[in-house]
Parts: structure tokens; C-alpha cells; sequence
């Protein structure tokens, strides 16, 4: 009965289709780290800058993330045609953020000039570190804070 | 893509089915020295299974993770063969459990699509996890084994309650971390170079850190206490991105685990065995020294199915591994297939915690990202703490190897986390590959 060769024969048979099993799983998942590892910073943070394929890059003004709200410090979004900012779903920049609002703050263009208006949040909107009432026109530099979450305004 | 991930799949069931035939056709080489067509029939059943729910898959969940459900099947077949090879009763049971696991897995992906509803109930979530922890100590219902409440037994139906907990309340703190990472991480102050989380903060951490402690102590459960607190600080560690956090949170644990190996005999005595198992080779130190004997014995190759000594030849009732089909089947198998199979099976654990891993990095949700983290980690940790118990890198503690080892509880409710994984994958490859999607990971349709 000692190690009669169809046992032996199975035996390896067994850990050779399971080490090339193995191999071949491995083998995808180094390619899948190639391809991960190359593009945007950004497909690993919590929030991704949402494309508009449909809209040029001829952007001239942009919000960067400075801290908070989940999202990836130094992540741009492009200005064009505005932006809403809050916590659900439905706005452009979705921030997590405890003292955020469903739809808290917008930033829109009007003329060559870009404006931000807090939407009547529960918890308001800090230009500068002022309190911002209604609309109140940016310039390169200005930050924009929502509870715990800051952007730049740059043009 | 759509397909291609679902090809793969397919792909990828077919040597499952075929180690599980030869696995079978060993045993039965050793067992009635002759080979019949049995392991053929047991191999067409097993791939008719995996077939139905790969089909499913493809009807429900076109975009998910093509291997992990092979990767599971696999890790499934070895068991099969190994609890087949103990004792042909208790295989097939793990072959129903299996097909119970399954249907689970499918009624998860029926009804849970849409898994952000989890968030909405997590308090009720967390209380039933917590009292499934709870459920062994109560008088009437809970059953004592080895000295550990483990155990539930309601009339028929037996169960270990914290195969399921740990789904539950992994869901709890995915939920919970995604809605107060912000918090964690903005309140933070330094104290003494130290990055300590605001106080009024600190409570959650301390509830896992009191829970964890509470099974140590009360449900005598070292390894679910264990794989708590690790999954826990990995998740911490996710959401806030803050070391020191974990450091803590280790720091923590020590000092607890240390004060109650101290104070406590049940905890005291496991570390004693652990650090010296010859004191008592003959009662305490059996089992551990077994499974030692039983791996070395196995060398490079191993002894070939079937080959292992379990018990003592000629005497059946004197057990050489005590608990081989459930704590012990690590050591069975590096037994029979020596140190390259041991190595297989880690190797295929390894490659279960990277997909999950990749899923929780696709998906674009704070609550998802968590989730599939907080799962896969807690799936790698068991494992650890099991292999590591059995190899005697840390004290042995009775959970269980996943989708291996004997028992019910722990296939189904794993199958019901390899779903959830499913879930937030299929989310999250959809969202990138759909025009207009994440424009970052339109490379995922490659």
C-alpha cells in the first residue's frame, strides 16, 4: 500500500494544477496593478474628480480641494458651466462632511467673473473665513469653506 | 468586458472542478485501493454546482469580480476532499452546507443590490451582531466547547453565532467610519508627539476595544476576539488614514491581553501551552504538538491523500490530531500535501485578500471602500489566526480556516461575505466601464 503511483501521480498532479491555478489568478492581478498604478492618483482616493468628457479642457478657473470632505487634497474641478456643492448625490462635488447640506454652496460663472452663492445651508458658508450671505463674486486665491471642508478658488 | 470578466470565470471553475476530482480520486486510490468512476461523479456535481451560480452570476452580477468566486470554490474542494478523507458522513453534510452556502450567496445578491440600505439599519445591524456574540453565555441555548462559548443550539439547529457577528458588525463600522472619519481625522490633536482622536470620539474605539475584551474574558473566545480587533484597526486605519490610530488601538490590546493572561486561568493556560507545549505533551499540550508532529511529517511534498495518520493504527479511538476536521485541517493537508500545499493554500488565501483589496480601491463610495475592505480584512485576519494558531506562531484558538474546515456556520456566512464582495464589485467595475463613468478607471475595460 506505500506510495503506490496513481496516489503519487495525484498527489502531484494535484499541487501542480493548483500552483498553475495560482499562478495564472497572480498573473492577472499583477496586470491588474500595472494598469492601476500608472493612471490618476485619484482612482484611489474616496472621491474621484468627476469627468465631463463632453466639455474641452480650455478651463480657466478652478475649485481645489484643500482638506476634508473625503476628498483627495489637491483634487481639481474645473469650473465650466459651474458647480453645486453639498452632500448628496445629485451635486457635482460630493463631499462627505458632517455640517454639510444636501445642496450647500454653488460656484458659477457670470460674464468672465465667477461667483459663489451659499444655497441656504443649515450651517452656512465661510468665504475667506467670513461668513458669505447670498452670492459674493472670487478671486484667484480665495478659499471657500463648508463644515470641515476647504477649496481654493484659482483662475 | 462584460463577458470577458464572466469568461474568466468560467475559466477558472474548470481546474477547481478538476483538483476536486483528483483530490477525491487519492483518497480513493488509499481508501479502497482501487479507482472507481465515484470521484468523476463527485467532480461532475461539483462543476454542475459551481455552473448554476456562475450562471447566476452572469444574469445578476455581470461585471464582478471574476475570480473570486473560483478562488472560494477552490478553497471549498479542498475542504470537501480533506473532511471526505476524515470521515465520509461529515462530507456530506459540508456538501449540503455548501449548496446552502450557495443558495445564501444568491438570495445576498438578490436582495441586497442595492447594499447602501445596510447603512440605514446599521445600529440595529450592530445590536444583533452583538447579541450573537452574547447568544453562547446564555443560559439554555448556548453550548460550552472547550472550555470556550462558541456554540448555540436552538432545538435543532446548531450554530456558531460569531461566524455571523463578524458580518455584522463589520457592516456596523464600515457605516460608522464613513460617516465620522472626517471627524476622527480634523478633532485629531497631538498629545506628547502622539496623534491622539478627540475625545468624544475616543468612545466607539473604546466600545470594539471593551467588546473584544469582553469575548476574551466571558466567551473565551481568543481568535474571534483577535479578529475583531484587527479587522477594526484595519478599518481605522482606512478611514482615517492615521497611523498612530492603529498603534493605539495595538498598543490597547496588548495591555489588555497581557492583564488578562495574567489574571485569567482559561487565558493564562492557552499562552502556557502555546510557549511551552511540553510541560504537559499528554493532556494540554496534545493537540498543538499533533499538529506540529503531523506538518513535519508531511515534508517538502507530503505523504499523499489519504496517507496521514489521524488516529493510532489499529486503535481508531485514540486520536493522533485531536479536532482534525475543523481547528486541525491545516495541519492535515500540509500533512498529505506537504509543505507546497500548505503553501498553495495560503497562496490562494493571499490571492482572495488582493482581490478584495482591488475591489475596495475600485469602488467610489466611502461606505463601499469600507465595506469591501472591512470584509476582506477580517477573512484575512481568520485565517491567519487559525494557520497561525495551528503552525504555533500565536497561541491556537478555535476558529475556523475558511470554507475548509468542518461546519456550517462558517461556510455559509462566508459565502455571504464573498457576495457582499460581489456586490460592491459589480458597482464599481459598472461605474467604470460605462461611458461617461469615472473617466480614471475607464482602464478597467481593457
Amino acid at each position: 500500500m506505500q506510495y503506490d503511483p496513481i496516489s503519487v501521480a495525484l498527489k502531484f498532479g494535484f499541487l501542480a494544477v493548483l500552483f498553475l491555478f495560482v499562478l495564472v489568478i497572480a498573473r492577472s492581478a499583477l496586470k491588474d496593478l500595472r494598469r492601476t498604478a500608472a493612471p490618476a492618483p485619484d482612482a484611489t482616493g474616496f472621491h474621484a474628480v468627476p469627468a465631463h468628457p463632453e466639455i474641452p479642457y480650455a478651463v480657466d478657473a478652478w475649485l481645489v480641494a484643500e482638506r476634508g470632505g473625503g476628498l483627495e487634497p489637491g483634487a481639481r474641478f474645473d469650473l465650466i458651466g459651474g458647480l453645486s456643492i453639498g452632500r448628496s448625490g445629485e451635486v457635482d462635488v460630493q463631499i462627505e462632511d458632517r455640517y454639510a447640506s444636501g445642496l450647500h454652496a454653488r460656484v458659477f460663472p457670470r460674464g468672465d467673473r465667477f461667483l459663489v452663492e451659499d444655497m441656504r445651508s443649515t450651517n452656512g458658508t465661510l468665504l475667506n473665513g467670513a461668513s458669505l450671505n447670498g452670492e459674493a463674486e472670487l478671486i484667484d486665491g480665495d478659499t471657500i469653506q463648508i463644515g470641515d471642508t476647504v477649496f481654493r478658488f484659482e483662475q | 468586458m462584460k463577458s470577458g470578466a464572466r469568461n474568466r470565470e468560467l475559466l477558472a471553475l474548470i481546474p477547481v472542478a478538476a483538483l476536486l476530482t483528483a483530490g477525491f480520486a487519492g483518497v480513493f486510490a488509499q481508501d479502497h485501493a482501487k479507482l472507481g468512476n465515484a470521484s468523476l461523479v463527485y467532480g461532475a456535481y461539483f462543476f454542475a454546482i459551481c455552473l448554476a451560480t456562475h450562471i447566476y452570476l452572469r444574469i445578476r452580477l455581470p461585471n464582478a469580480d471574476p475570480y473570486l468566486f473560483p478562488l472560494a470554490a477552490l478553497l471549498t474542494a479542498i475542504g470537501l476532499v480533506m473532511v471526505y478523507r476524515i470521515d465520509q458522513h461529515l462530507a456530506r453534510d459540508q456538501a449540503n452546507w455548501f449548496v446552502i452556502g450557495l443558495i445564501l450567496f444568491a438570495l445576498t445578491i438578490q436582495f441586497l443590490r442595492d447594499y447602501e440600505v445596510l447603512e440605514r439599519y446599521r445600529y440595529l445591524i450592530a445590536v444583533g451582531g452583538l447579541l450573537l456574540l452574547l447568544a453562547p453565555r446564555l443560559p439554555g441555548i448556548g453550548q460550552q466547547v472547550n472550555e470556550a462559548y462558541l456554540g448555540v443550539k436552538i432545538g435543532p439547529i446548531a450554530f456558531q453565532p460569531a461566524e455571523f457577528s463578524k458580518l455584522a458588525i463589520i457592516i456596523f463600522l464600515a457605516s460608522y467610519l464613513r460617516e465620522n472619519r472626517e471627524v476622527l481625522v480634523v478633532g485629531a490633536r497631538r498629545v506628547l508627539g502622539v496623534t491622539l482622536p478627540p475625545l468624544k470620539h475616543f468612545g466607539p474605539i473604546l466600545v470594539v476595544w471593551g467588546a473584544s475584551m469582553f469575548m476574551l474574558v466571558f466567551i473565551r473566545d481568543l481568535g474571534s476576539s483577535l479578529m475583531f480587533f484587527a479587522a477594526f484597526l484595519a478599518l481605522l486605519y482606512v478611514a482615517t488614514g492615521r497611523f498612530s490610530f492603529v498603534v493605539i488601538g495595538m498598543v490597547m490590546f496588548v495591555l489588555g491581553a497581557w492583564f488578562f493572561a495574567t489574571t485569567v486561568p482559561h487565558v493564562h493556560e492557552r499562552i502556557e501551552i502555546w510557549l511551552h507545549p511540553f510541560n504537559d505533551p499528554l493532556e494540554s499540550g496534545y493537540q498543538i504538538l499533533g499538529s506540529i508532529f503531523s506538518q513535519a511529517d508531511g515534508g517538502l511534498f507530503g505523504k499523499g491523500f489519504g496517507h496521514a495518520l489521524i488516529t493510532v493504527p489499529g486503535s481508531p479511538s485514540q486520536t493522533l490530531l485531536p479536532a482534525a476536521q475543523t481547528d486541525m485541517i491545516y495541519a492535515l493537508i500540509v500533512n498529505e500535501l506537504g509543505l507546497f500545499g500548505g503553501t498553495g493554500l495560503v497562496l490562494v488565501y493571499l490571492l482572495v485578500t488582493a482581490r478584495g483589496f482591488k475591489i475596495a480601491l475600485l469602488a467610489s463610495d466611502g461606505f463601499s471602500k469600507l465595506l469591501a475592505t472591512g470584509l476582506t480584512a477580517v477573512f484575512a485576519i481568520q485565517a491567519f489566526v487559525i494557520i497561525g494558531g495551528v503552525t504555533r506562531v500565536i497561541p491556537l484558538t478555535g476558529v475556523t480556516l475558511p470554507f475548509v474546515s468542518y461546519g456550517g456556520s462558517s461556510i455559509v456566512a462566508n459565502f455571504v461575505l464573498i457576495a457582499l464582495l460581489l456586490l460592491v464589485s459589480d458597482r464599481a467595475r459598472r461605474e467604470a466601464v460605462e461611458p461617461g463613468g469615472r473617466e480614471a478607471l475607464a482602464l478597467g475595460a481593457s
